[in-house]
Parts: C-alpha cells; sequence; structure tokens
C-alpha cells in the first residue's frame, strides 16, 4: 500500500491519501504497486502487438527470439512502437481541436446558444493568417470562413499547414530539406498508422522522421488550432489571480469541479454557476455560494481566463473527491482516471461524463453538443445545488496558495511593451540566462510534484525563466512559485526583470494544448534575434510525464529546435540504435535532443549547461557549467 | 535428469509464466477457455517484485529434506523417487497451512483446483508439470520464458555453465556475465528514480 510520505511533496495529497486509505479508497500508487514488477518487455519497448501473426517479443539478452514472426528486429519494433504513441498523442491533442473547431463553425451558424466570439481582435488576426479578407467582413460570417479554412488543415487539400508559417523562417526550411513540413493534421496521423503497419514502413529512421512530421501536424496544427479558437471563443488570457490546492474547496459553498481538457464545456458550467437564478437557488438550499474549481486541463483553461482556482493536478485527481466536500464533479476527455466513478460512490459526488467520445463507469452520462450546453450545464449546476445537502463528513485540510496565471503570449509581450525585445535583451546581457518550458502531467513512479517543482526552482535560481502548462503549472503554484513575491527564490538577474515587471519568476502559460504558446513566444524570440528557434538559449522538460500526448509535445519541441530532458524513460532502450538518434543523432537533423534524466537536480544541471553552450555560440557572455 | 533452474538475472517481470502455469493446470489446457473453467485455474510459480521493482520468479525448489513434506501431519507431501519432485496429494490435504509456514519460499498457495475433489481447497504448489514432462514437453514456465530466466537442464550441465560463466566474469576487465544494454539502461533510470 502507497504510504503518504512518500508519495508526494504536497501537504494535501499526503493528508488526502491518509484520508483515502481510512476510507477504504484505492488510488492510483496502490494500482500501481500492485501492477510490479511491470513488464520488462514493454518497458523496452520489444513486444509488439501490431499484427496477429504475433504477438512477438525480442529476448534483450540476445539468446532468446531477435525477430518478430514478420522479421522485425529491435530496431523496427521499437520505433513503430514509438511512433504509435506519437500518432495517438497527436490525434488527441488535434481532436481536442477539431471539437473547438466545430463549435466556432456552430457559433457561426447561429446554432450555439451561450457561446459567442469573445475576442474579435484575435478572429481577426488569426483569419488574416488564414488568408481570408477581414476588413468589413460580418463576424460570424468570419469565424464561418476561418471554421471552414481550419478544417481544411485537418485534410489532405494542403502541401503545408497554415500556421507553420508562424515559425521562423530558417526552422521551416530545414523541415522542407528533410522532407518533415506537415501537409494535414489528420493525414499525419494516418499515414504515421499506416506505415506501422506490418510490411510498410521498415527502415526505423524514416518511420521516426514520419513520426516528427506527425507531432508537428500536432504542434503547429491541431493544438496550435486548439488554443487559438479557444482564445477566440472564450477569451486570449491576461493575469488573473487565483489560488490552488485542495484548500479551494470551500466548506460553505456548493462545490463543482471541472475535469478533463476541453473548455467547450466547462467554459458553460463557470456561465451557469454565475448566473443569478443558480445563486439564489445555493443560496435557498442553504448554501453560501456557488465555488467552481478545477482540476487538470480543463481547470487550467478556466484559471488563464477567469482566475479559476485549481484543486489539483493529475495525481490529485482521486484524492480530491476524498475531502467527501465535492458535490459534483464533471468530466470531460483525457487523463480521466476510469477508477473515478468509483471513488465517488464513497461519499455524496455526483459524477457526470460530457463528451460523446469519452464514458466511464459508474458515471451518469449527460452529453454536451454546441447546441445544448447551455441548458445542460444550468440543468447540472442546479443539480449539484440540490446535492450539497446530502454531503456527509467534509475534510478540507489545507489552506489555499495564492498564485498568478494567465500569461498567454499575448499577455507576456504586453508586459514587456509590445514586443519581445526587452525579453532579447535581458537574455543577451545575461540577466535571464535563458528559458525553460517545463511541462506535461504527473506519473506515480516519479514522487508527485517533486520533479515539476525542484527543477523549477533550480532554474529560477539561476537566472533561467520558467514558463510551464498543464500538470507542471499546478505544482509549481502549490510551491508558491507563481506570485510576484516568489522573485525572492530567483537569481538576481531573474529578481531583477521579473520585479520591474512584477510578474512571477515561473509563468503559467495553461493547458496542455496551450504548449505551443511556448513555439508561439520562441519563435517571436528566434525572430528577434534573427536565429533559429535551436539557436536559442531554450530548453523543454517533462518530469513527471506519463501519457501519449506528452511524448507528442516532446516530439514537436525537438523537432523545433528545442532541447528536452525527459523524467521517465520512454519504452525505447530495446533499441540502442533509436536511443543514440534521439540523444545524440537528431542534433544533426534538427538540432535538438532528448535526454533522461529522472533526477531534478541532475536534469537542472542538464539544462544550465545546454543553455551555456548556446549563449557561447550566439557569442553572448556564457558560464561554464 | 532435467530440472527448472531459475536465472533472476534474466527475469523480465512479464509475467508470462504465472499464465503458461495456470493453463497448464487447468482442465483445457488452453489459454482461451482456461479463462472461462471453474476453478478457475491458477499459476503455481509467481513473479515477485524486488527493490528495483525487477521481477522474480518464485516457485518450488523441491527441496530434500523437504520442510512442507515434514511439516504435512495428513501425509499428503511425498516424493517422487526418479524425478525428485514433491507432490501434494489433494485427497489426503488437509488445508491445515503447516506446509506453507514451513515453506521458506512461499510458493505455496490455498485454493481450489481441478485436480482435487470439487469444492475442496487444498494446497497447491508446482508439480514440475509432470503431466507436460510425461507428454514429453518441457515445464511450461520453461516454454513460454524468452529471456532465459526460467531453464529446463541437467543440474550437472547448468552449473558448469555457471561455473564458466563465473570464471570469465573474473578476468582483468571482462564485462558482468550477463549483459545487455536495454536491460541495463532501463535499470539504471529504474534505480536513479528509486533513489529520489
Amino acid at each position: 500500500m502507497a504510504t503518504f510520505e512518500n508519495v508526494s511533496i504536497t501537504d494535501d495529497a499526503a493528508l488526502l491519501l491518509d484520508k483515502a486509505h481510512k476510507d477504504r479508497v484505492e488510488t492510483v500508487w496502490d494500482r500501481h504497486d500492485a501492477q510490479q514488477p511491470q513488464c520488462g518487455y514493454c518497458e523496452t519497448g520489444l513486444s509488439c502487438r501490431i499484427c496477429i501473426m504475433g504477438p512477438c517479443r525480442i529476448d534483450p539478452f540476445g539468446e532468446g527470439p531477435q525477430r518478430g514472426v514478420c522479421g522485425a528486429d529491435a530496431d523496427i519494433i521499437v520505433a513503430r512502437n514509438l511512433c504509435r504513441m506519437i500518432a495517438a498523442g497527436a490525434a488527441s491533442h488535434s481532436d481536442h481541436g477539431r471539437d473547438l473547431v466545430e463549435v466556432l463553425a456552430a457559433v457561426a451558424e447561429g446554432k450555439a446558444p451561450g457561446y459567442r466570439i469573445r475576442d474579435e481582435a484575435k478572429l481577426k488576426a488569426v483569419a488574416a493568417e488564414y488568408g481570408l479578407e477581414t476588413e468589413g467582413k460580418d463576424t460570424l460570417a468570419l469565424a464561418g470562413e476561418l471554421a471552414d479554412a481550419m478544417m481544411e488543415d485537418y485534410g489532405m487539400r494542403r502541401k503545408c499547414l497554415t500556421l507553420v508559417a508562424r515559425a521562423p523562417e530558417k526552422r521551416r526550411q530545414l523541415w522542407e530539406k528533410i522532407g518533415i513540413i506537415p501537409r494535414g493534421i489528420d493525414r499525419e496521423t494516418s499515414e504515421m498508422l499506416h506505415r506501422t503497419h506490418m510490411g510498410v514502413d521498415n527502415g526505423w529512421q524514416s518511420l521516426l522522421l514520419q513520426a516528427m512530421r506527425n507531432a508537428l501536424s500536432d504542434g503547429w496544427g491541431g493544438s496550435m488550432i486548439a488554443t487559438e479558437v479557444s482564445d477566440i471563443l472564450f477569451g486570449v488570457p491576461q493575469p488573473h489571480p487565483t489560488t490552488v490546492n485542495a484548500g479551494v474547496l470551500k466548506k460553505d459553498q456548493v462545490n463543482i469541479v471541472v475535469h478533463g481538457h476541453n473548455p467547450v464545456v466547462s467554459e458553460m458550467i463557470l456561465r451557469a454557476c454565475r448566473s443569478e437564478q443558480m445563486l439564489a437557488l445555493a443560496k435557498e438550499k442553504g448554501a453560501a455560494g456557488i465555488n467552481l474549481a478545477g482540476v487538470c486541463c480543463t481547470g487550467n483553461e478556466l484559471l488563464m481566463r477567469h482566475g479559476i482556482p485549481m484543486a489539483g493536478n493529475h495525481l490529485m485527481t482521486e484524492l480530491i473527491l476524498s475531502t467527501g466536500a465535492v458535490d459534483m464533479m464533471l468530466v470531460d476527455y483525457q487523463c480521466i482516471m476510469p477508477s473515478l466513478g468509483a471513488i465517488a460512490g464513497c461519499y455524496h459526488t455526483l459524477m457526470i461524463s460530457t463528451s460523446d467520445k469519452a464514458r466511464f463507469p459508474n458515471m451518469e452520462h449527460c452529453e454536451f453538443h454546441p447546441d445544448n450546453a447551455e441548458n445542460l450545464a444550468r440543468d447540472l449546476v442546479a443539480r449539484a445545488v440540490e446535492n450539497f445537502a446530502r454531503r456527509k463528513q467534509v475534510y478540507i485540510p489545507v489552506e489555499a496558495v495564492k498564485a498568478v496565471g494567465g500569461f498567454s503570449v499575448e499577455a507576456v509581450v504586453g508586459a514587456l511593451g509590445g514586443s519581445p525585445e526587452p525579453l532579447a535583451e535581458a537574455i543577451k546581457a545575461g540577466k535571464i540566462r535563458g528559458a525553460v518550458g517545463i511541462v506535461g502531467c504527473n506519473n506515480p513512479k516519479i514522487k508527485h510534484d517533486y520533479g515539476h517543482v525542484t527543477l523549477t526552482r533550480r532554474l529560477i535560481e539561476n537566472d533561467i525563466l520558467v514558463v510551464d502548462t498543464g500538470c507542471v503549472s499546478v505544482a509549481t503554484a502549490k510551491a508558491g512559485l507563481k506570485v510576484p513575491e516568489a522573485i525572492e527564490m530567483a537569481g538576481p538577474g531573474l529578481k531583477e526583470i521579473c520585479g520591474a515587471l512584477g510578474i512571477p519568476p515561473v509563468l503559467h502559460l495553461g493547458s496542455c494544448v496551450d504548449n505551443v504558446r511556448i513555439l508561439v513566444l520562441a519563435s517571436a524570440l528566434a525572430n528577434a534575434l534573427g536565429v533559429d528557434i535551436c539557436d536559442l538559449p531554450l530548453a523543454g522538460a517533462a518530469p513527471e510525464w506519463y501519457s501519449e500526448k506528452a511524448a507528442t509535445i516532446g516530439t514537436y519541441f525537438v523537432a523545433s529546435g528545442v532541447f528536452t530532458v525527459l523524467g521517465p524513460m520512454p519504452p525505447v532502450t530495446g533499441s540502442a540504435n533509436v536511443v543514440g538518434l534521439l540523444t545524440e543523432g537528431l542534433k544533426d537533423v534538427v538540432g535538438a535532443t532528448f535526454a533522461v534524466e529522472p533526477d531534478p537536480e541532475k536534469a537542472a544541471v542538464l539544462i544550465r549547461r545546454h543553455i551555456e553552450e548556446k549563449r557561447k555560440a550566439l557569442g553572448i557572455p556564457a558560464l561554464e557549467i | 535428469m532435467k530440472q527448472v533452474v531459475v536465472h533472476p538475472e534474466r527475469c523480465l517481470g512479464c509475467m508470462q509464466c504465472m499464465v503458461a502455469c495456470a493453463v497448464a493446470h487447468s482442465r483445457s489446457g488452453r489459454l482461451y477457455t482456461a479463462l472461462t473453467e471453474k476453478p478457475r485455474p491458477r499459476p503455481r510459480i509467481h513473479v515477485g517484485a524486488g527493490l528495483y521493482q525487477e521481477g522474480f520468479p518464485n516457485r518450488c525448489r523441491h527441496c530434500d529434506p523437504a520442510p512442507c513434506q515434514l511439516a504435512c501431519l495428513a501425509g499428503a507431501i511425498f516424493r517422487h523417487r526418479e524425478t525428485g519432485t514433491v507432490f501434494i496429494d489433494p485427497d489426503k490435504c488437509i488445508n491445515c497451512a503447516s506446509c506453507a509456514m514451513a515453506c521458506p519460499y512461499g510458493v505455496i498457495r490455498f485454493h481450489e483446483d481441478p485436480a482435487a475433489p470439487p469444492g475442496k481447497t487444498v494446497a497447491v504448489k508446482c508439480d514440475n508439470c509432470d503431466r507436460r514432462r510425461a507428454q514429453g514437453l518441457v515445464p511450461a514456465c520453461v516454454e513460454v520464458c524468452k529471456s532465459g530466466a526460467l531453464t529446463y537442464e541437467e543440474m550437472d550441465a547448468a552449473m558448469g555453465r555457471k561455473t564458466a560463466e563465473v570464471a570469465r566474469s573474473m578476468s582483468a576487465g571482462a564485462e558482468a556475465a550477463v549483459s545487455a544494454p536495454a536491460i541495463d539502461l532501463l535499470m539504471a533510470v529504474k534505480k536513479a528514480r528509486l533513489a529520489l
């Protein structure tokens, strides 16, 4: 059984895990223990389930079988498995983007009551990038045209995705040269699955090139569309004060928690929570108000745009229920543990699944569509309010911590005075050594939040600006690193710059699709300095990643020229060739590589060394690390 | 006489041996049908997790003298003279668990079994796949192990091979007896992770 001292660095996780055990609730850590030892063939990437001449496995000790039934060796099997992982990640984020484009189209047709174009300026700016005439055009008509144009990006009629134009010219030329310009969002995923079918692409190098093109189709395609359309429909994020950890739940209020990824549902729930009618109903039922909180990335979406508090990240999603204080949890898709419904059954919590794509055991399914979302959200919030009276014992063991979120690229550039030049100048002068995007999930293989928080602390101490998204952003906010006063924990140069701008040394850039904001920011910086992304003193890190989506994000970071350090080892060690390509060979292909380092202290050293090497190559002051 | 030899440093923790063992001791002997049988067939080999979450296939050593046999007051545990295999007679077993308390390896389990009288819970452990061996087959766990963690060989030959391996590893500049870059790298990362 997982003991509460060794699974997390956070107090709320430790205390709530203790409570969960007393309540006989089984958690992700218990199930992880029960799974030990995990299969070595699968961990090394040497098992193949692609066809039914198999399943096959390769003996890494060299005496047993060295080829699958089809003849695939370790290199081919490991590469195919990794490719399929990346394809699944790209499919997930990009399909999330598709759902937003469909809402945009429905808004244009007047078939999505409750949704509207919240940011016309962004609509026009993005439409212009798609080559649409924006002057004097009706907003809804333009939204419809943009939705159509984006749908074309999903198909096979383009030679290059539209938003790839945002990448620096040198980067685009490089992609062109090595043949990995993404052509269609669905096309690249589809081609990846085709190539990994038995008897198609059996070159481990060419497979991995297509995996990079597939990841780029997400990073500069599906995910980027998801972020941009979310901004158009729900507003471009601006810095907002907020609070984080399990203490954001309120004893005297109706607590509704949204979990999942897509703002399409959570935004409607927020509207309903703020309606006069629902607030009056809450009062009538004896509650002081309605408290909407988030877990996972749909929470980040609301936090970015409205300052909605975050109750926790991936590994907190089960524990939050064991407070007994959640009157309703609504889920859409991705990263929602199928255990949640059963856990909610131990308390009074109503569990609602909302997406036609995602069903879960022990949850009530209430499907949201653009046409019914407004009314359904109101009905569900009313049920949550009614459920407030059924609460039994409530255990909220901690006080919420303050944080600031909402740093879109527009907000960051705005804070810099309208151009990325001041950031570039601070980097040149060495006040800021460089910048790192820390992204990704939690994983029970790593002490909860330890990787995120330790790495972030070490980097800001050394004058490296940190931008984060997803589960990382909650971890660092809980650690108190996301308030302007946190500059006290930063090195002198970073402290000076952030202090002058009034911003924290760790900037919350959003949900996991919002990693594309990092790409856009990196491109702006590269253009400001007249170099390629891979020349910049930048790095990426995923200290506690677990999901296929994270594999894709890491791949589009590297393919875009960003050195990326992973915490947990991906299932590739079975092929020395694949490991060599990912950690060394890619440098000659895309100018960046992966590294794997589970210890965040050592990862920080790797990253600092990389940043100083890049500084040296740029001819600006560099240190020896 | 050939015996099953365990090489724990080669175990990848895939648990294929557990599945194969359960199927070999089912009524039908086939995976898909075994899954629906009652009582549900269970393995007699058990893969545990080591300090670094590496696999360890734990099976009956058929000790001689066997502590379980000495502890069995009902006289249900006996040794087959030619093969050295220690068997439990399910008809004589009284489910007292004395054998399990005496077993230093914890490989005796108690449950219903196709070979036992219906409805009776009995002590169950590895029988060296005597039925399969009678058909000229190797024990099921050995057959499915592709990484060489379980082998079926003459004890003298196995010991000779081990002596040679150890001797070679003692030579100046020699690498470890068992070396697989894929596993070495994975284990290094695992150990680093677990050391945190």
